[in-house]
């Protein structure tokens, strides 16, 4: 179950997208699940041109999905009938934050022209071979004979495997338009037809039903990124060249077909020619590599048929970078002494008191303190036991960590802290719409002022940015 | 010649039976009771009910028996305010005491544990990779100005806790030794302990932000009175004066 927070952050992001009247069709849906027209109408309270509109809008931005399903119909001696169903796409309305991300790993995979061609799907959702060939050709007039040729190569099956996706044409653009006609409570007529038709014309009429359309494939986006934090979380525990052989060892996977794309399988060869080829890769030796398999990565070996394979488990990694940061803010909320006791109870088990001031050294009356701000947050469960000793009852308390709650609870936080700054970064540019707009000519006290400004501005952003991060280690990865 | 009876001879331990002889009735039922309770001690008012004495009588008996050197009073680290007397002859049980950790006085010997810490990381740092009995070796050896730094030797078990502990706090890791590199110097597949890199620059995205140690964050709302644009956190996070 998504946590309240999330529904609200999520309907944050459609709201600085699309505006107030896609947002409150969303949250509608997130709030209440699957619906037809007709109840988000009742609910939202809007005109059903401008729910429709808003649902197009959002089924082309792949933020919601449309499906059929059957219902009795009411007055109709229980005869059946096909309904249309609308229902948010939570995660995917999240990956709207991280665009900019996606760009950059396009870009630096595979070049500029391949990020542009993204960029337009990232702008409108989905688009055909021939809205994407139209944005090349506006991006390089004059060379209109090379066009189709470059968009093939860009969009070529390689990379779309990797970043791009071909909707389900069943369910998706035009044909939900016609769905949605036979939808209970709408009269089915020429007028509400002509209507759908006005619609179609504001951007989907070229689409005709046969043509593949394109989107952004997230998931694999998301796969990058989450190679990219294991990456960056080695090279900040075990040195930059452990980084380089774990990047190395990814990109050679053996294994990058495998559903599950948490194991990373590569031979020695596949590693030490990746790790060549890396900025500061090319000083390294044979041993420097097997060294830093062994000891810093902590890879087995494993014989395959034909050569011997190292193998690591991503997921090991990122549940460390989900450990370093529930610490961090236990560090932050309790101190350096919390931390200790969080850590031991992170351990699987029941703990006495006497148990966990023994091993983490401390005071008994400062260790129950401690326990009792973490119970009383929700981090730990208590049980109150009572044992009998020389006839006299002796009460006790047994600790255990719920792991799945905290998650939930730093979720929720993050989420909330996510609306939070930008709402706050929204804020700003409202009072100042011409907070980035040129300041050379002002007076330096205001010069002063609004580099402070933009600054201000900039570290909001890099924090949502951050949080963002957060978010896809504790949901996506 | 001198006989054998004119050498110095060892002083006769006082009998306890020969004492106890000595004793009146109500001390030598108290201590009975305090000597039955071995190295656990029993506490004043268990006494008073266990031989249904008055108070007076039992606080004059202890003193009489603390004076004769038969039983004296220990501190219990679960409860400084419960007074617990044990029989001279038994030293107090971990349980009472708290163990090697804590002073006569019944408190946590910080300086010891925080010397110990420091001294474990640092021998750490130098050799990159330590067992129990290398740190327990140095920690033997270890002056300061010519002088032992501890004057009472840490055990292989106290030197064990406080790793643990530093493995706890992230400060060290406990990995198995490959035999190779930097663990050339351990067995293979010995326990022993690294220091863990990167730890203090360490700081969480919810961190590192107001909101994620927010006292206000179930009460702030967009619109509310609580609310991200007026939160005077963000104001002084962001150098907003205020």
């Amino acid at each position: 179950m998504v946590a309240q927070q999330g529904l609200a952050h999520a309907e944050t992001i459609v709201k600085s997208h699309f505006g107030e009247i896609v947002s409150k069709v969303v949250g509608c849906l997130l709030h209440r699940g699957s619906l037809a027209l007709p109840e988000i109408v009742r609910f939202v309270r809007l005109p059903p041109p401008q729910v429709r509109s808003s649902l197009l809008v959002l089924i082309q931005h792949n933020c919601v999905q449309a499906f059929s399903i059957e219902r009795p119909a009411a007055g109709l001696g229980g005869a059946i009938r096909n309904v249309t169903q609308y229902t948010a796409l939570f995660y995917n309305i999240l990956q709207r934050m991280r665009f900019t991300k996606f760009s950059a790993i396009v870009n630096a995979d595979l070049g500029e022209q391949c990020e542009y061609l993204l960029d337009g799907l990232l702008q409108h959702g989905r688009l055909t071979f021939d809205q994407l060939a139209v944005r090349v050709t506006l991006k390089h007039p004059g060379g209109s004979s090379s066009v189709e040729q470059q968009v093939t190569i860009a969009a070529a099956v390689s990379h779309a495997e990797r970043f791009c996706e071909i909707p389900d044409m069943g369910t998706n653009t035009i044909p939900n338009v016609k769905v949605t006609d036979h939808s209970p409570g709408v009269s089915v007529g020429d007028k509400r037809k002509r209507k759908a038709r006005e619609v179609d014309n504001d951007g989907q009429a070229t689409i005709a039903e046969s043509e593949f359309l394109w989107r952004a494939n997230f998931e694999k986006f998301v796969c990058c990124l989450k190679k990219k934090a294991c990456v960056e979380h080695i090279k900040s525990r075990s040195g930059p060249n452990a980084g380089i052989v774990l990047e190395a060892m990814i990109e050679s996977n053996h294994e990058q077909k495998a559903k599950d794309n948490n194991s990373v399988m590569s031979s020695m060869d596949d590693i030490l020619e990746g790790v060549k080829v890396k900025p500061g890769g090319s000083s390294m030796t044979l041993e420097n590599v097997r060294k830093i398999l062994v000891e810093e990565l902590g890879c087995r070996l494993s014989d395959e048929e034909t050569e011997a394979l190292h193998t690591i488990n991503l997921k090991n990694i990122i549940e460390t970078c989900q450990n370093d940061e529930v610490e961090a803010l236990v560090v932050k909320r309790y101190g350096d002494e919390a931390r200790r006791i969080f850590t031991l109870l992170a351990k699987k088990g029941i703990y006495e008191n006497d148990q966990i001031h023994n091993a983490a050294l401390l005071e008994k009356t400062k260790t129950e303190g401690i326990l009792y701000k973490f119970w009383k947050d929700d981090y730990l469960d208590m049980k109150r036991a009572i044992s009998s000793e020389d006839g006299r009852q002796k009460h006790n308390f047994l600790w255990k960590m719920n792991k799945s709650v905290i998650s939930e609870h730093i979720l929720n936080d993050m989420y909330h802290a996510a609306i939070n700054l930008s709402q706050r970064a929204t804020h700003m540019i409202e009072e100042d719409p011409e907070l980035f707009a040129p300041y050379q000519n002002l007076p330096e006290a205001q010069r002063k002022l609004k580099i402070a400004q933009q600054t201000r501005w900039i570290v909001l952003l890099y924090s949502l940015s951050k949080i963002d991060d957060g978010l896809m280690l504790f949901l996506d990865f | 010649m001198a006989s054998s009876s004119k050498l110095p001879q060892k002083r006769k331990q006082p009998d306890s039976n020969n004492i106890l002889l000595k004793l009146s009735a109500d001390e030598r039922k108290l201590y009975e009771l305090i000597e039955s309770r071995k190295n656990v001690g029993i506490w004043t008012a268990d006494m008073k009910r266990e031989t249904g004495l008055p108070q007076t009588i039992v606080t004059k008996v202890l003193k009489s028996l603390q004076n004769k050197n038969l039983i004296k009073d220990v501190v219990n680290i679960h409860n400084k305010a419960k007074k617990i007397f044990m029989a001279s002859k038994y030293e107090p049980s971990k349980e009472i005491s708290g163990g090697l950790w804590y002073t006569p006085e019944g408190n946590l010997d910080i300086l010891f544990i925080n010397t110990l810490k420091d001294q474990c990381l640092r021998y750490v740092d130098r050799v990159k990779v330590a067992t129990v009995e290398t740190i327990w070796g140095f920690m033997k050896d270890l002056e300061v100005n010519e002088q032992k730094l501890f004057t009472v030797q840490p055990t292989t078990q106290q030197i064990t806790e406080i790793l643990d502990m530093l493995v706890l706090d992230k400060g060290l890791e406990v990995l198995k030794s490959s035999g190779t590199g930097d663990f050339a110097r351990v067995a293979p597949g010995k326990v022993c302990y690294r220091r863990l890199k990167s730890h203090e620059d360490q700081t969480g995205a919810l961190a590192s932000i107001p909101c994620g140690v927010c006292p206000r964050i179930s009460e702030c709302t967009p619109d509310g009175i609580i609310s991200p644009i007026t939160c005077v956190y963000f104001n002084k996070w962001l150098g907003i004066d205020f």
